[in-house]
């Protein structure tokens, strides 16, 4: 469906060029492993704001409209309201007892299937990865289920009449494409620093709060292909890590002690 | 603490300790020893609705309500309570009287260009021989046609030097005592308007307080305020919500100071053990604690209730007596945790310690905000 958005249409809806923001509320403090999903503890993935930074930029250029989409608990809804008043027009949270306990691949099937509720759209953004379970996979999955192009760890890019212009860096080779719409691209953070959201901004989209809810019945999705049933992989257990530290004074001239760092960098596996 | 407020308050929190830690805290430290007033930190600060916190988003402002607002200035004072003091000072006691008792074309040209922050907001009471005894103020506005002459020496102004929008309280009818009070607005540039030389203060160094002189300043008529001889009371109205800010503004001080003495009672060692590890420091640190606690309830109590336009002065009065005497406890014990160390401009307390100080004398004295509290108490039973 996405994908027949051809040249002419575009043209025609213009106007209306629409970009969906794939966001996520991040856990920010996981106590003895236990995730706790509330607004205190919940905070906007900061991976994800210069994704919507991006979008806000594109909006300026083509004009149209942002949608921030994501997948949650209601305690979500304090993200998509703060999305909201960083300047998108539109929050949608796919919220369903049947979502809890996704995978990455459970919760691209989720965003696609509301993706496709939410069409046409012209692009698809995503942060890189997050700052919780920092996995880096539900955009390239939700893009593949979607059957939409997709450039992943784009950090430059620029709008023209019918295409963007876009940069990213893979082994210290920066790449160039021109993409066509529709497309799905993954934005890496140093795009853009995501503008400070203003104060009045705040009041407006909490004291009017207008985030959507789209249920499983509402997504035409079987049970069995999200949530915890249709995530072929499990956490089993969390922990908290240690991070053992230690300090060593080397001793001798500042060559030998290149040499000696050097040497201990190899044998730890640093540098090869 | 969070669970008593609203999602709204806590992204509003998170989101002005984002801005405050990436744009104040580089320079807190500088700004204060500079004794420099941030103007491109003022800048983005205005462009994102700081100073006009409450005021409607008709009239340009951002609209939010006062448990909001008391958050916001703990949250710069947190890191740069000088900026905290001019923010809440320019909201508390100039914006507001202005939307309380302000016309409408007086709001159209005052409140609107100092909600976006493009022009600062001042309240001149204080003078040489009247502060506290705010009915002995001798600043004079004689009506001459269609205008006020005014004289006037006020001191200790906070915002001075960078004010554009001063409410002056004078004496419209020298004979008529207390009731004889008005508040004139004089703007920045006026004829005979003169900025007298920035004080040299032991805190809150960054904000430009000075004296401001008015030396037969001519302001037309429609630049009073309310009516004629409402002086006091307007001042009384804008002290209710003023001290509300500065107890958050206090609140802000002794939270920094309480996560400065923590953090260092976890890094700095004696006797083998670090500091968090001896009673006597874990005593310290649980009286802080608990202080601003305590302090931060009232002034949230103090704040929702005149979110819900019920009676909030008795509240605020204990608020600011109790947030800016336990801001001093607590930023004097962050001192002493941190021992010779504390002592020195090399460590933040330093600076807490010094900001905290004025909070117990300025919107208010800790005996003043006494005897009201001791009124209402004896009148309310």
């Amino acid at each position: 469906m996405l994908n027949d958005l051809t040249g002419n249409e575009m043209e025609k809806s213009v106007t209306t060029f629409h970009t969906i923001v794939c966001i996520k509320a991040v856990v920010a403090r996981a106590p003895r492993g236990k995730i706790i999903r509330s607004t205190e503890n919940n905070r906007f993935n900061p991976f994800d704001r210069p994704a919507l930074e991006t979008a806000l930029q594109l909006r300026s250029h083509y004009g149209g409209r942002v949608t921030v989409l994501s997948m949650g608990p209601p305690a979500n809804c304090a993200v998509m309201a703060e999305a909201l008043a960083m300047g998108a027009d539109r929050a949608v949270l796919a919220c369903d007892p049947a979502l809890a306990g996704a995978d990455t691949l459970a919760t691209a099937t989720t965003l696609a299937a509301a993706i496709r509720k939410l069409a046409p759209c012209h692009l698809v953004l995503f942060g890189t990865r997050t700052s919780d379970s920092d996995t880096g996979q539900v955009g390239s999955q939700t893009a593949v289920a979607l059957d939409l192009p997709l450039v992943t760890g784009v950090h430059a890019l620029s709008p023209a009449e019918r295409h963007l212009q876009i940069e990213r860096t893979m082994d210290h080779l920066v790449e160039s494409f021109e993409v066509d719409f529709p497309a799905a691209l993954t934005i890496r953070p140093e795009i853009h620093s995501p503008r400070d959201i203003a104060l009045a901004g705040l009041a407006e989209a909490f004291d009017t709060p207008k985030v959507e809810m789209l249920t499983l019945a509402d997504l035409d999705l079987d049970a069995k292909e999200t949530g915890e049933p249709g995530s072929p992989t499990r956490v089993l257990a969390m922990r908290p890590c240690e991070h053992e530290r230690q300090c060593q004074f080397l001793e001798g001239e500042a060559v030998d002690l290149a040499d000696q760092l050097i040497r201990q960098w190899t044998q730890k596996g640093l540098l090869n | 603490m969070d669970k008593l407020l609203a999602d709204k308050h806590i992204a509003v929190r998170r989101n002005v300790r984002t801005f405050c830690e990436r744009e104040l805290r580089p320079i807190a430290a500088a700004i204060d020893q500079e004794a420099r007033f941030p103007w491109e930190i003022v800048e983005k600060m205005a462009a994102l609705g700081y100073f006009g916190i409450q005021v409607p988003r008709s009239l340009g402002g951002a609209g939010l309500d006062t448990v909001s607002y008391a958050i916001i200035i703990e949250e710069i004072s947190r890191v740069c309570a000088a900026l905290g003091l001019c923010v809440t000072v320019h909201n508390s006691v100039a914006v507001y009287p202005l939307m309380a008792f302000g016309t409408d074309g007086q709001k159209e040209r005052w409140v609107r260009p100092m909600a976006q922050g493009k022009k600062i907001g001042a309240f001149c009471l204080t003078e040489p021989d009247a502060g506290s005894d705010a009915g002995a103020v001798s600043a004079t506005a004689l009506a001459d046609g269609d205008h006020y002459i005014l004289n006037a020496n006020k001191v200790f102004v906070t915002n001075g030097g960078v004010a554009d929008i001063c409410l002056i309280f004078a004496r419209t009818d020298p004979a008529a005592g207390r009731r004889g009070i008005s508040v004139v607005v004089a703007e920045r540039g006026l004829p005979g308007f003169v900025v007298g030389d920035l004080e040299d203060l032991c805190g809150m160094r960054a904000n430009p307080v000075s004296s401001i002189r008015l030396y037969d300043c001519r302001v037309p008529r429609d630049h009073l305020l309310g009516r004629c001889g409402q002086g006091l009371q307007i001042g009384l109205a804008a002290l209710d919500t003023g001290r509300m800010g500065i107890a958050a503004q206090a609140v802000g001080i002794a939270q920094a100071a309480l996560e400065e003495a923590v953090q260092y009672a976890r890094q700095r060692r004696t006797f083998g053990a670090p500091l968090e590890n001896h009673q006597a420091v874990q005593m310290m640190i649980a009286d802080m604690a608990t202080q601003v606690q305590a302090a931060r309830l009232l002034v949230y109590r103090a704040a929702a209730l005149r979110d819900k336009a019920e009676p909030f002065s008795q509240e605020s009065a204990m608020a600011k007596l109790f947030a800016s005497e336990a801001a001093c406890k607590v930023s004097d014990a962050a001192v002493q945790i941190h021992g010779g160390y504390g002592y020195s401009k090399a460590y933040a307390v330093e600076r807490y310690y010094r900001d905290a100080r004025v909070t117990r004398i300025y919107e208010g004295t800790s005996e003043i905000h006494k005897m009201v509290i001791a009124r209402a108490v004896f009148q309310n039973g």
